[in-house]
């Protein structure tokens, strides 16, 4: 069923009035508060265009003239390009697509076993991925443990790209990093001309709350978007402990921490596209552990699309649940996140693969039930056409009161393959025939489709050839990091 | 002349296979009188133009391939492809032999019509004489017709836990009235369960029309 592009924001839950009061209480914190940020560059680039910058606590604040020419020049529809034209995704305001990933540190593999990620589990877990039909965008779901820390994103990055005809989600610990990913897809994409111009990956950059930017995050930024490479402004807010308990005060300071970055993004390159992301949760009070599928935290994320909307700019929400295994905790928490964000608008709902246990546990299982609910949720959010065909007065009048029925008309058996959904490991049969199919639970029908998959030899989305290029440019990125830190210590 | 002839025989034998699958009543009916003007004995017809189809519907069925509409509209055209060959058999002055007769009904107290409906669609397709008695059924209707038309299988339907035991009551009657050796029967319905079925002393349970069609067949013998 061809969902791509499929328009959520029915669920709004902001009324226009309070809308409009976070939305000057962003731009009161962005001009009056201001925003720390480590990377010198960055506060110079932005006093050179009117900022102004506390240059002893480097603090930057900008004023709202500065804020809405950066507005101006931020896209609110581009494309974010796959390796062949059906993968591309356009992007605007209306349309809501998924990101699989990201970094969780451990597995829960196919014979039930928890354990650090190695390199393979990030290759199976991609092609496993590759296959979900409902997924948009490809991010690196588990860090392996077998691959150095320093540089780690590189050996990430030629995995998943190879695998992956989709966009791919990518980040990066320096500019250096950035320029060694462009490298990368230019062994797919022909040259760096090409990728300049039709990126086919992105970078995310993540802010610290309570309103600061990062060297590292400053230094990526920049880079990433003198390539014209698309960035994901992502704030990782714990409500409640980085940032104000109220939901409220939670949306301004993260609106005024993406929008630092989104300003400082197109100051270096005007019309590079910015997505307006947050992956926050709320603090469990009981424990310190974030909790991204708390109700709380799918408010924030809901609610988080009216605010980027406002400010012209696509957003990108969704985070990882908290349950351990594939169970009924999983299952509603999943459902309600995957839901409420695409009923609200959510363009791009991230982390809605596989990750569990507060984004540190990623289970195969759990990525195919995923796919189930996100087709399901996203079945909800297609609603209904109502027109004279589908109004059917002449088809009733036709069959009558006189106990007829629809299934043996032309018009039931057109409709209804483009209007339902058609499960995969759901079950609807009746207990006798269920147990005479072997009584499967749905995380035994998940493990089944999981292997059957995996058992599948797809090819790569880029040639042998290619795939041994890119790794041989990782590694030798890996290498040339490693070295640096020697150097500096 | 003769190779061509030929040609054109299992060209249309392959079309109202393909009307059969495609659910194309009208086509059916068309090529059915298509084959009868070629010369093509109307039983090949049924054997190799109408069956094929619709055992290839029941796979794609079991497959979820296809789906009840699917399902339904190909019985729809099978059972049209075959009213217009059983009337050349008659013409001829011979005679169809049916599978078996079977009665079909929904209990008393129950207005639930379209599970049985399509049990009623398939069995037809596949051979068999449907007399379909509609829905609230009343004990007395089922057993008469039983005897009117010498039928082999009773069929009933149930929706509702509350109708369900009224099938209980049915074969009771059977029984007393010393018809229950004479027909074999067959329960369906939403709530009712194969151990349902076991305990009120029915012959067979069907949990859909596909199934339906395998147990009326294992019962007489046809599998």
């Amino acid at each position: 069923m061809p969902r791509r592009g499929l328009c959520g924001g029915l669920l709004k839950f902001i009324r226009e009035d309070d809308l409009e009061q976070i939305h000057f209480a962003v731009i009161e914190v962005l001009s009056e508060v201001g925003v720390l940020m480590e990377y010198r560059p960055a506060l110079e680039l932005l006093a050179d265009h009117g900022a102004e910058v506390d240059w002893a606590h480097s603090i930057v604040r900008i004023p709202e003239g500065l804020l809405q020419k950066a507005l101006l020049t931020a896209p609110s529809r581009f494309t974010l390009y796959g390796k062949t034209p059906e993968w591309d995704v356009k992007v605007d305001l209306e349309r809501v697509y998924t990101i699989g990933g990201s970094c969780a540190l451990s597995v829960l593999d196919l014979d039930g076993v928890h354990r650090p990620a190695v390199r393979k589990d990030l290759v199976d877990l991609t092609r496993l991925l590759e296959a979900m039909p409902n997924l948009d965008i490809m991010h690196q779901i588990v860090v392996p443990s077998d691959v150095p820390e320093l540089g780690y994103e590189l050996i990430n990055f030629a995995t998943c790209y190879s695998i992956s005809k989709r966009n791919y989600y990518s980040q990066a610990q320096s500019a250096e990093s950035v320029r060694d990913q462009v490298r990368m897809a230019a062994v797919f994409q022909g040259s760096e001309e090409t990728v300049r111009r039709r990126p086919t990956f992105t970078e995310v950059v993540c802010m610290v709350s309570p309103l600061k930017h990062e060297k590292q995050n400053s230094e990526v930024l920049m880079e990433s978007a003198r390539w014209g490479i698309p960035l994901y402004i992502e704030v990782d807010a714990l409500c409640g402990a980085t940032t104000p308990a109220p939901i409220a005060g939670t949306l301004v300071e993260s609106g005024a921490n993406v929008l630092a970055g989104v300003v400082l993004a197109q100051l270096v390159n005007p019309g590079v596209p910015c997505i307006y992301s947050i992956a926050s949760g709320i603090m469990d009070m009981s424990n310190g552990a974030y909790s991204g599928a708390a109700p709380e935290t799918t408010l924030i994320h809901a609610a988080t699309a009216q605010v980027a909307h406002r400010f012209g700019l696509p957003y990108q929400g969704g985070t990882g649940i908290d349950a351990k295994l594939p169970d009924a905790q999983a299952g509603y928490e999943r459902a309600l996140q995957v839901l409420t964000n695409i009923l609200a608008g959510t363009n791009f709902v991230h982390l809605s693969y596989g990750m569990m246990e507060q984004m540190l546990l990623a289970s195969y299982e759990q990525v195919v039930i995923d796919e189930e609910i996100i087709g399901a949720a996203y079945r909800i959010a297609r609603g209904f056409e109502v027109n004279d065909y589908t109004l059917s007065v002449d088809l009733l009048a036709r069959i009558g009161p006189l106990g007829g029925h629809f299934l043996r008309e032309r018009e039931t058996r057109e409709f209804y393959r483009k209007d339902r959904w058609l499960p995969t490991i759901t079950d609807r049969n009746t207990w006798d025939t269920w147990q005479a199919a072997g009584g499967k639970d749905m995380r035994q029908a998940a493990n089944e489709r999981a292997r059957a998959i995996l058992a599948r030899e797809e090819p790569w989305a880029v040639t042998p050839e290619q795939a041994e290029e890119i790794e041989r440019i990782a590694q030798d990125g890996v290498a040339r990091a490693q070295a640096r830190r020697q150097q500096l210590q | 002349m003769q190779l061509g002839t030929t040609g054109g025989e299992s060209a249309v034998l392959r079309a109202l296979t393909e009307s059969v699958i495609g659910g194309e009543a009208e086509q059916a009916m068309s090529l059915a009188r298509q084959a009868l003007e070629l010369g093509l004995e109307p039983m090949r017809a049924i054997d190799e133009g109408l069956i094929p189809g619709i055992m290839e519907v029941g796979r794609r069925f079991e497959a979820h391939e296809f789906f009840l509409p699917e399902l339904i509209m190909a019985a729809e055209a099978m059972k049209k492809g075959m009213a217009v060959l059983e009337e050349a058999i008659v013409a001829r002055g011979g005679k169809r032999e049916a599978l078996a007769t079977v009665v079909l009904g929904t209990v008393k107290g129950d207005i639930h019509d379209i599970g049985k409906s399509i049990v009623g669609a398939m069995l037809t397709a596949h051979g068999f004489v449907v007399v379909d008695l509609g829905v609230d059924v009343p004990a007395d209707r089922f057993l008469a017709e039983v005897e009117k038309h010498g039928a082999q299988v009773l069929g009933m339907s149930a929706l509702l836990p509350t109708t369900m035991p009224y099938m209980q009551h049915v074969i009771e009657e059977l029984t007393r009235r010393g018809l229950r050796d004479r027909v074999k029967v067959v329960v369906g319905g939403a709530p009712v369960t194969p151990a349902y079925a076991e305990r009120i002393g029915a012959d067979g349970y069907g949990d859909d029309a596909i199934s339906g069609v395998r147990v009326v067949r294992g019962l007489l013998g046809l599998a």
